[in-house]
């Protein structure tokens, strides 16, 4: 799981832990930016002055990252430089190839298309995302405390909808949601809401946001849950001898001491949200007119690319939207730097 | 969601169906939950199963067989379709010509199979030798030249066979680049009890059809006249095309003539918007289970439809099976005889091919033979022909399929064969009809009018043809 993701964050060293378990958590919440200020020069000075023998051991460890690097630079660094290769080019059916410069890009960039498809994608996160990591965390919570009876089990429940493959998950969605025969619309009619259409222009991106908030909060629930398992026994003891009432304990002590975690999959989810593809994708083979083809803007490459045969006009939104990512990536790593959490 | 998925569903098409007469992928995948537990009609030209075969559009069935198929030295041809049953008139070509060996390949319905084909093309290898292409698709191939003019090959010969329509679709200049195949002439398809039961005649002029859908919305509010699928491009144009209204002139190279704002395309687009302002015809998207559960609930009086959609909506028919007639469309001139055609595929040999002629020769007898076209008349195939011996053939014409009850609706649409006028596609139909469902959506749900999603089409278009280096005149 851990590996297809890699790609969408820069790793700043090796030294950020995968899953946000804050091994530091004391330092960091007494004076995190302090400390690890201190901290940070320290392995590159280090480099300068190795050994032959740590040189050695590095050219071994070389053969251990090999395999990695050669997929990577495979399926990810080759097809980026001929990306932005084929993004400088412009085919066209009359007139052939030429070369364009920057002409899809300025093309890209002034397109109302690409454009409103990454609002469209905001307002879908500033939603979604909030809203799924309350519910994560208050089921990490519970799971947390041991209220619940069977916890393991329903940990494993709720983790399955993000062992479904999205594409199966969306199908699955479309048909419950779909407007002549769908349960749900049954379910509303009985309501009093008649005459629903979850794929209406208006309740599509309210039915994603359900499809998607279903899909991940169970992933989400798991590293929040991991977070609050290494919040310190120590800490929440001091706090039961305090006679601190419960909610004052998960709000005050946990909440805090995993908010490196919410950080984390508050950014995680920001990029995951701008690359939205599968759902709407598979919704529209479902005679959704209110899915464009810009709906959002990884749909508007693949139209591009696809239905128009502008591959090159789709290399550059491509490549624009990932500097997009970039720029929220770095961001999110100053921001989380500057705060200590890293 | 949100990380990014590598794997995609049959990918390509957004369009709402592909028409030619079987393997509508997406449309099935809804529709078949109407189609359940209905039995499929078994009559020659109600194929209740090609809904169920449809799936099979989005896998990657491969079918090699025959007697050819046997021997090491026969020429292998690579064949691309979907058409469910067409293997059977593959299985017939390998056993009758033991010198060629065609292999059948289903690598996806309309769009998905043309990207396919694009990309090899522009790989330069990968190709199939022959390929199932829709009429509207056709020019795209042609215009950067990777389709083989079949007139060097005998194709001339076979063309008094043909409507002379189709024709001129596969032909540009004097050369002929693929043969043409199925065909979806239109017609007024109607529920005779339901306008019976309001006194209604069935409209021949469109003035007529009007007056119609203002009494019967009298008569019954509930009901429409007919549904009015804005989102659908193809049957939008094919209707445009009865109306003297095709937005296109092309005739091959770098110059097309785009126009959706012309003063008959301003009158077609004023005329339908009046119906849906008045609520007299149903805004819903066609061939879907919802205008099928529609047209068999009685709230659809009729559909403006091809020949092949009797048999889509068969499945689907229950309480109003027997009611359903075909007659001519109205017209716009009283007393005229305009027809449309709506879908239908032409078999192009493509220039990536290593054996031109072998290839030539397979798609010259799957489309213009009896022997062919016996096979693929019938069940699961039931391909409309554009072969003549088989449309004049009076046994083709008074078929009876039990939706229709004892009336021969192949009657009307065979007539209306002869009556279509060949319309000119221009070099850019994948581009067109992806656009078009963002561009049209408003209509349905009343958020914009026909003329200014005309209007908007026209822009994009233009912006889209002078973009790949057309001369773009409106």
């Amino acid at each position: 799981m851990a590996g297809w993701r890699a790609p969408d964050l820069p790793q700043p060293g090796a030294r950020q832990p995968r899953t946000p378990a804050p091994p530091e958590q004391e330092s960091t919440i007494v004076n995190g930016t302090a400390t690890t200020a201190q901290r940070r020069p320290l392995p590159t000075r280090s480099l300068l002055v190795q050994s032959a023998w740590a040189r050695r051991r590095d050219r071994k460890g070389f053969w251990f990252v090999a395999p990695f690097l050669a997929f990577f630079l495979v399926l990810m660094l080759a097809p980026l430089i001929y990306a932005i290769y084929t993004s400088l080019y412009t085919t066209r059916i009359i007139g052939g190839t030429t070369f364009t410069g920057a002409a899809n890009y300025t093309q890209t960039l002034q397109s109302g298309e690409f454009w409103s498809g990454v609002i469209r994608v905001i307002i879908f996160a500033a939603i979604q995302i909030p809203v799924m990591l309350a519910i994560a965390f208050f089921f990490a919570t519970m799971f947390d405390l041991g209220v619940a009876k069977y916890g393991t089990l329903f940990r494993t429940i709720f983790f399955i909808p993000f062992a479904v493959p999205a594409v199966v998950g969306a199908v699955m969605w479309s048909f419950l949601l779909e407007p002549q025969f769908g349960p749900f619309v049954h379910l509303a009619h009985a309501l009093g809401f008649a005459n629903t259409d979850f794929f209406s222009s208006n309740l599509i991106l309210p039915s994603i946001i359900v499809i998607v908030i279903w899909e991940w909060t169970g992933y989400n629930m798991v590293i929040l849950y991991t977070a609050l398992k290494s919040v310190p026994r120590d800490v929440v003891e001091a706090a039961i001898l305090d006679d601190t009432p419960l909610w004052k304990i998960i709000v005050k002590v946990k909440l805090p001491m995993v908010r490196p975690a919410i950080v984390l999959l508050v950014f995680i989810n920001t990029i995951g949200a701008l690359q939205l593809f599968t759902e709407p994708q598979i919704l529209s083979y479902f005679e959704t007119q209110a899915i464009s083809v810009n709906f959002t803007p990884t749909l508007y490459i693949y139209n591009t690319a696809i239905a128009g045969g502008q591959t090159q006009l789709a290399a550059a939104a491509a490549v624009i939207l990932g500097l997009v990512i970039v720029v929220i990536s770095v961001g999110s790593l100053f921001l989380r730097r500057r705060r200590g959490e890293i | 969601m949100p990380f990014p998925s590598r794997h995609s569903w049959p990918p390509g098409s957004r369009r709402t169906a592909t028409r030619a007469m079987a393997g509508v992928a997406a449309v099935a995948a809804v529709s078949m939950l109407a189609a359940c537990g209905s039995s499929g009609s078994s009559s020659a030209s109600s194929p209740g199963s090609s809904k169920s075969a449809a799936p099979a559009a989005s896998g990657g069935a491969t079918l090699e067989a025959g007697a050819s198929c046997k021997s090491s030295s026969a020429t292998k041809i690579t064949f691309w379709a979907w058409v469910p049953g067409m293997g059977r008139a593959v299985t017939e070509f390998n056993k009758t010509h033991p010198n060629i060996c065609v292999t059948q390949e289903d690598v996806g319905a309309g769009d998905p199979e043309y990207v396919k084909i694009s990309d090899a093309l522009k790989a330069g290898s990968g190709a199939p030798d022959v390929a199932e292409v829709e009429f509207d698709e056709l020019p795209s191939f042609e215009v950067t030249h990777n389709v083989v003019n079949l007139v060097p090959y005998g194709a001339d010969k076979y063309k008094s066979d043909f409507v002379p329509w189709a024709w001129k679709e596969v032909s540009q200049g004097s050369a002929v680049y693929a043969m043409p195949g199925d065909s979806g002439p239109m017609a007024f398809y109607y529920n005779s009890a339901l306008l019976a039961k309001y006194h209604i005649a069935p409209p021949t002029t469109w003035a007529q059809f009007a007056t119609a859908a203002a009494a019967l919305k009298k008569a019954d509010p509930s009901a429409y006249i007919t549904n009015f699928s804005a989102t659908d491009l193809q049957w939008v144009m094919s209707l445009m095309a009865q109306d003297n209204a095709w937005p296109f002139a092309y005739n091959g190279g770098s110059k097309v003539t785009i126009n959706w704002t012309g003063p008959a395309q301003m009158k077609f687009a004023a005329y339908w918007q009046k119906l849906l302002n008045a609520h007299e015809v149903n805004g819903t998207t066609d061939v879907s289970a919802t205008s099928f559960a529609d047209m068999d609930k009685g709230i659809d009086a009729s559909w403006l439809s091809s020949a092949w959609g009797p048999s889509y909506f068969a499945p689907d028919a229950k309480s109003s099976v027997g009611d359903w007639r075909a007659a001519a469309l109205p017209q716009w001139t009283t007393g005229a005889d305009v027809a449309a055609n709506w879908g239908g595929s032409t078999y192009p040999v493509f220039s990536q091919s290593a054996h031109k002629a072998a290839a030539a020769e397979f798609s010259e007898w799957l489309n213009g033979t009896t022997a062919s076209w016996n096979i693929t008349k019938t069940a699961p195939s039931s391909l409309f022909p554009t072969y003549l011996p088989l449309l004049n053939d009076p046994s083709y014409k008074n078929t009876t399929v039990a939706v229709s009850g004892s009336s021969h609706p192949d009657q009307a649409f065979t007539a209306a064969a002869s009556n279509i006028q060949g319309v000119p596609w221009p070099p850019f139909m994948t581009e067109a009809l992806t656009e078009s469902a963002t561009v049209f959506a408003g209509v349905l749900d009343g958020k914009e009018t026909l003329a200014s999603a005309f209007q908007n089409f026209q822009n994009v278009l233009v912006t889209y043809a002078k973009q790949q280096g057309f001369t773009v005149s409106t």
